[in-house]
């Protein structure tokens, strides 16, 4: 609550003008109420004409027009305010995120990321475009109307104001008291509700077992069910209305009734006095009620608020890059001592040290979740190592800029990101490419019978709203990129199931093709790759037990049985 | 307008609470402004300092309508909002009832998940429809008729001017801003779709766009899409304030016109002074009434447009409907053979079929599992056997039938299918078990031990059989066929999630099980195929080589070369 006070009170030109527009209203409030009573009392006991009182409405009008105006501007300036404040919070997300997600996508968090960024900041919005105007007015107003009274008749006046904190008090006693009782319902609330998505989700097991007509007596007994258990809690919380109605229905009623007999029996009143207090009586009422309900969208914003500064307070873990452009095509490659643990402890890469000289074929091996990918990762400088460096031509990693480093590595994962966009678009990637080379490219991809049967060739749109690949073609259109930036240094993550076999003779000659001049660091999952490369890394729960040959590493017992392990056969 | 109609049509079932809703709601109104009569008249008889009897009546009424007021006002609440869910049950059935026959055939056409959980979050909007749409302006009508018809008493002038007071701020001033609101609502919800697929896009593909530099570009991109959102939701709430105070504005309006018309009558001896007073309190606290009428813009777009995205849905419904009405019940006396003839089928909106040219025989009793890379149709051979989707061209044969002549549920009755994704409801294992029959607790439980389960009947199953492995999941799905016992066996990867050892002493249950059964099943390993009767083998929507494993792989064509490639694989 405090840092999104921050945030509004940062605004000081919008919190100025609320208070201005709700002088302004408080002001037309009195004005509105002085007129009509000064024309009533003109009329009806003093006998004016109809030319004498023209003014008077003139003026009236003119404070109605006021009030409305003013209401607007209050409402406008709310909205602006919401709108900064939304733009700053979603540019510092974007900022966070933008710096180090790749942890979040690796521990599948992108999706709540991606709600907090939409969902939560939406949610904020009450708080600046209603909670902060109304608490502005209701500051003001009812302070406003005291005044006047107490100025007429100052029994009315204290009357009102020893009534007033009862409308708070209570909201706060209420609102107590049902928290407790939904919170007990909640649990019972959220099982029936769920009830119709979890049925809707299961309808096709339904109809295979002919049992789709149970199901629905079903979901009208959970709805009702549902209903039953609200309007419990709805009983409680309507109750505090009434009550509340009560408060400020006997309050004007007391007041009246003040003001009347003042009037009739001890005659020390006049009935312009009278009628004022009666008329700004109910102003005073509904602009402290209002204030419960702005309270209550204010606090509706609490948890949204909770989510995004959870976010922005996680620690900040980019790579400082340096400013030396890296020359080598293809440097050599060494990890010192790295370690790197993810956020809640899930899985632990402890201190590794391996070099990888200038174009050597490297092959990670390992059981899965043994932290072959996360070495990639670290290599790549896609996350920053908790603790040793990784040393590029001798020098760390960080000394060299990103741009000239990103530059120098290709990284085909198994699955390849398709953007919305067309075939071009997504083999490009924003590099500046004709569309020869491109067309080259995803022809060395071996693309090209995909791309003959696209309805608009390299020119159809994919991703999300267009057409979608199979798991091979997107294989096949990340190899197309690195054969469009043709890196120095190629990261490959080789798929763990069979892909069909023309793509496995197209990816097993164009990692050849890339990788013949090039650094080549695999995360293997095939015989075929291990036995060619180099030098086999072997990973088991995020430590480097050997490296060597496959005919070396034979040895190791762990090693020795990864290959036999999978040897079970069906049946 | 025609779906909103058809919506209230089934509304108006739930009477009793909807009269009540209303009814109390009335009460409500007329009594505040009662009220408000009252008092405005008690201070001008007061003004005139009668004896202090006089006062007694209005000051009675007063109390009496202020207690009348804040309770009828309750039970409005309580009686419109058990109408609300009451009415929200009776459209979840409804709308489960249509949707029912559209299921599993919908989901080729809406591919993404999330089409359930729209429809579920549409029918929950439109709980709002009667709460804010449907009953609001029925009261406001009721309200301002009693007021005009008692106003008529005094000055007909003054009743004709409210009358045309309420034809402006009850329904010209609304029904101009429901057409503003429903265009700003497109807009919004176009530029928060974008907003938020460019952020899961960057999420997503953030590897791919760091390494290709277009973190940067996005970054850009993604800040300019957030501005023009909050923006245009900037402009949508200053319109609403405008809206709304628009409304305020032309309400003080109106009772500024009840106060100059009565004053104009006063002077003109044409109406007693004591009244005037009383009927600009009447006109103030009646146009409170037609303030909620400046929400009603929002939630009649909102409501509308929920209600023509559900009506869209289920569109189709009928028609299918009618379609199976016109097919005939297939009864399976034994074991069904199968034909495929030239069957062509491409999902909709999709530019390449997903199956050409199928043609194969399966004769009864036969054992089949289908291979192949993913997305080469395999699933979608199954599904057109099971009447899912009905072929494009060419014809699918079961037991000498045509499956585009027989009832889907008729199929169903006949088969035990295993899906890739098997829905589990929440309760026990026994209820979820219970969808294939009325077993006992006997047969239950050696249904769960053939599938190497040691769960007891009454252990809890949540939502989707969240609280289940993978594997266990797949092992339940299996029982519940088993015990099914259907003549036709029907299983998608219906082992996947299992271990080697397990897998195959399921599929010695399942092998024994359905010995006379047709067995068609999807796999995507190749171990433990050497039982099977035929393997097909599919490549991109083609049948590419079929016959025993003995025939295929002393064939050395494409299943041999797959065979290899996984026997390559080794983690």
């Amino acid at each position: 609550m405090k840092r999104l006070q921050a945030l509004a009170l940062a605004e000081k030109r919008h919190i100025v003008g609320l208070v201005i527009a709700a002088v302004m209203i408080g002001l037309s409030i009195l004005a509105q109420a002085y007129l009509i009573v000064d024309i009533v009392d003109q009329v009806f006991l003093k006998n004016a004409s109809f030319e004498s009182i023209v003014p008077t409405l003139g003026w009236l009008i003119f404070a109605l027009v006021t009030r409305a105006l003013f209401g607007y501007m209050s409402g406008r300036i709310g909205a602006s305010l919401s709108e900064k404040a939304k733009r700053s919070l979603r540019l510092q997300l974007l900022d966070r995120y933008t710096s180090n997600p790749i942890e979040t996508s690796l521990s599948g968090q992108s999706g709540k990321k991606v709600s907090v960024f939409m969902d939560a900041v939406d949610e904020v919005d009450a708080y600046f475009s209603q909670y902060w105007p109304q608490v502005i007015q209701t500051s003001i107003i009812p302070l406003l109307i005291l005044v006047v009274v107490f100025s007429q008749h100052w029994i009315s006046g204290v009357i009102m104001m020893v009534t007033a904190p009862f409308i708070p008090i209570f909201f706060i006693i209420i609102g107590i008291a049902t928290q407790k009782k939904s919170e007990e319902q909640m649990e019972k609330m959220n099982q029936f509700s769920g009830k119709f998505l979890d049925v809707l989700q299961g309808l096709t097991t339904l109809k295979l077992y002919g049992r789709t007509e149970r199901e629905a007596e079903a979901i009208e007994k959970s709805s009702l069910d549902f209903r039953d258990a609200t309007m419990v809690v709805l009983k409680t919380a309507f109750l505090s209305g009434l009550m509340l109605e009560f408060i400020s229905m006997l309050s004007t009623g007391v007041v009246a009734l003040e003001v009347a007999l003042q009037m009739v029996v001890w005659e020390n009143l006049t009935f312009f006095s009278g009628f004022l207090i009666l008329v700004l009586a109910p102003e005073y009422y509904l602009a402290i009620k209002d204030l419960g309900g702005a309270f209550h969208t204010g606090r509706g914003s609490m948890g949204a608020a909770d989510r995004i500064f959870e976010a922005l307070d996680a620690p900040d873990e980019r790579l400082q890059w340096g400013d030396r452009t890296l020359m080598s095509r293809t440097p050599e490659l060494e990890l010192a001592e790295v370690s790197f643990a993810y956020e809640g402890g899930r899985f632990t890469l402890y201190p590794l040290s391996g070099v990888i000289p200038a174009g050597a074929h490297v092959a990670l091996v390992g059981a899965s979740g043994s932290g072959k990918t996360t070495i990639l990762n670290v290599l790549s400088g896609l996350v920053k190592p908790d603790s040793g460096r990784v040393l590029v031509d001798g020098d760390p990693l960080e000394t060299y800029t990103d741009s000239s480093w990103y530059d120098t590595i290709g990284y085909i994962s198994q699955n390849p990101y398709l953007f919305a966009g067309t075939v071009a678009d997504n083999i490009a990637l924003g590099e500046t490419a004709d569309e020869a080379s491109i067309l080259e490219a995803a022809t060395a991809a071996g693309l090209t019978d995909v791309i003959d049967q696209l309805p608009n060739g390299i020119h159809t749109e994919l991703g999300e709203g267009g057409y979608g690949l199979s798991g091979g073609e997107r294989q096949r259109l990340a190899l197309a990129r690195a054969f469009l930036k043709r890196p120095g240094i190629i990261l490959f993550d080789e798929p763990t199931t069979g892909l069909d076999l023309v793509t496995e003779q197209i990816v097993r000659r164009s990692i050849d093709e890339l990788s013949r001049d090039a650094t080549l660091v695999t995360v293997a999952h095939r015989l075929h790759t291990i036995k060619q490369a180099d030098a086999i890394w072997f990973v088991d729960e995020g430590r480097l037990i050997a490296q060597g040959t496959h005919d070396d590493l034979l040895s190791v017992p762990q090693y020795a049985d990864l290959f036999t392990l999978q040897k079970g056969v069906r049946g | 307008m025609n779906s909103l109609w058809t919506i209230t049509k089934w509304m108006m079932r739930e009477k009793k609470d909807i009269v009540l809703s209303i009814f109390f709601g009335y009460v409500a109104g007329i009594a505040a402004v009662a009220l408000f009569a009252a008092s405005g008249y008690l201070v001008s008889r007061a003004g005139l300092v009668p004896p202090l009897y006089a006062l007694m009546v209005p000051v009675v009424l007063i109390k009496l309508f202020g207690v009348v007021r804040a309770s009828a006002r309750y039970q409005e609440r309580l009686a419109s909002h058990r109408a609300t869910f009451t009415i929200l049950s009776e459209l979840r059935v409804r709308f489960y009832r249509q949707l029912e026959p559209l299921v599993p055939s919908i989901f080729a056409k809406y591919r993404s998940g999330d089409l359930l959980a729209r429809v579920v979050g549409d029918v929950e909007s439109l709980q709002n429809y009667f709460l804010r749409v449907f009953y609001p302006p029925i009261i406001l009508v009721l309200v301002f008729l009693s007021t005009i018809f008692f106003v008529t008493y005094f000055s007909v002038w003054v009743s004709v001017w409210i009358l045309f007071g309420v034809f402006v701020t009850g329904f010209l001033i609304p029904a101009f801003f429901a057409r503003v609101r429903a265009k700003h609502d497109r807009e919004l919800r176009t530029l928060r779709g974008d907003l938020s697929s460019g952020m899961t896009e960057m999420m997503y593909g953030y590897r791919d766009l760091l390494l290709h530099h277009q973190l940067g570009r996005t970054r850009g991109e993604l800040l300019e899409q957030s501005d023009r959102y909050a923006e245009a939701q900037k402009r949508d709430v200053t319109n609403q304030f405008f809206n709304s105070s628009l409304v305020v504005a032309a309400s003080l309006l109106v009772s500024w016109g009840v106060l100059a018309i009565g004053a104009y009558l006063v002077v003109d001896g044409e109406l007693n002074g004591l009244f005037l007073a009383m009927l600009i309190m009447m006109s103030l606290t009646a146009f409170e009434n037609a303030t909620p009428m400046a929400v009603f813009p929002g939630h009649f777009a909102d409501s509308k447009q929920a209600a023509d995205r559900l009506f869209e849905v289920i569109e189709p419904s009928e028609a299918i409907v009618m379609a199976e009405s016109s097919r005939t019940d297939v009864v399976l006396e034994t074991a069904p053979d199968v034909s495929f003839e030239r069957v062509i089928y491409r999902y909709p909106d999709t530019f390449r079929d997903v199956l050409s040219d199928v043609d194969v025989t399966l004769r009864n009793g036969s054992k089949t599992v289908i291979v192949g890379p993913s997305g080469s149709g395999k699933s979608t051979l199954l599904q057109l056997l099971l009447a899912f989707v009905r072929p494009d061209s060419g014809e699918v044969r079961l037991g000498g039938h045509r499956v585009d002549d027989v009832t889907q549920a008729s199929v169903w009755r006949h088969a035990s299918v295993v899906l890739q994704e098997n829905h589990f409801f929440f309760g026990t294992m026994r209820e979820n078990l219970a969808l294939a029959g009325d077993f006992s607790d006997n047969e239950m439980d050696a249904a769960l031990a053939s599938v190497r389960l040691g769960f007891s009947l009454d252990e809890p199953v949540l939502e989707k059989g969240a609280n289940l492995s993978g594997g266990e999941r797949q092992r339940l799905a299996i029982a519940r066929a088993l015990l099914k016992n259907g003549l036709l066996w029907i299983l998608d990867e219906a082992t996947s999630a299992l271990d080697a050892r397990t897998e195959a002493d399921v599929f010695e249950e399942i092998f024994r099980q359905a010995d006379e059964a047709t067995l068609v099943m999807v796999s995507h390993r190749l171990t433990g195929l050497e039982r099977f009767d035929h393997i097909i083998v599919m490549e991109g929507g083609r049948i590419v080589e079929t016959g025993s494993y003995d025939e295929l792989m002393q064939a050395r064509g494409v299943f041999y070369g797959l065979k290899q490639i996984e026997q390559d694989i080794f983690a």
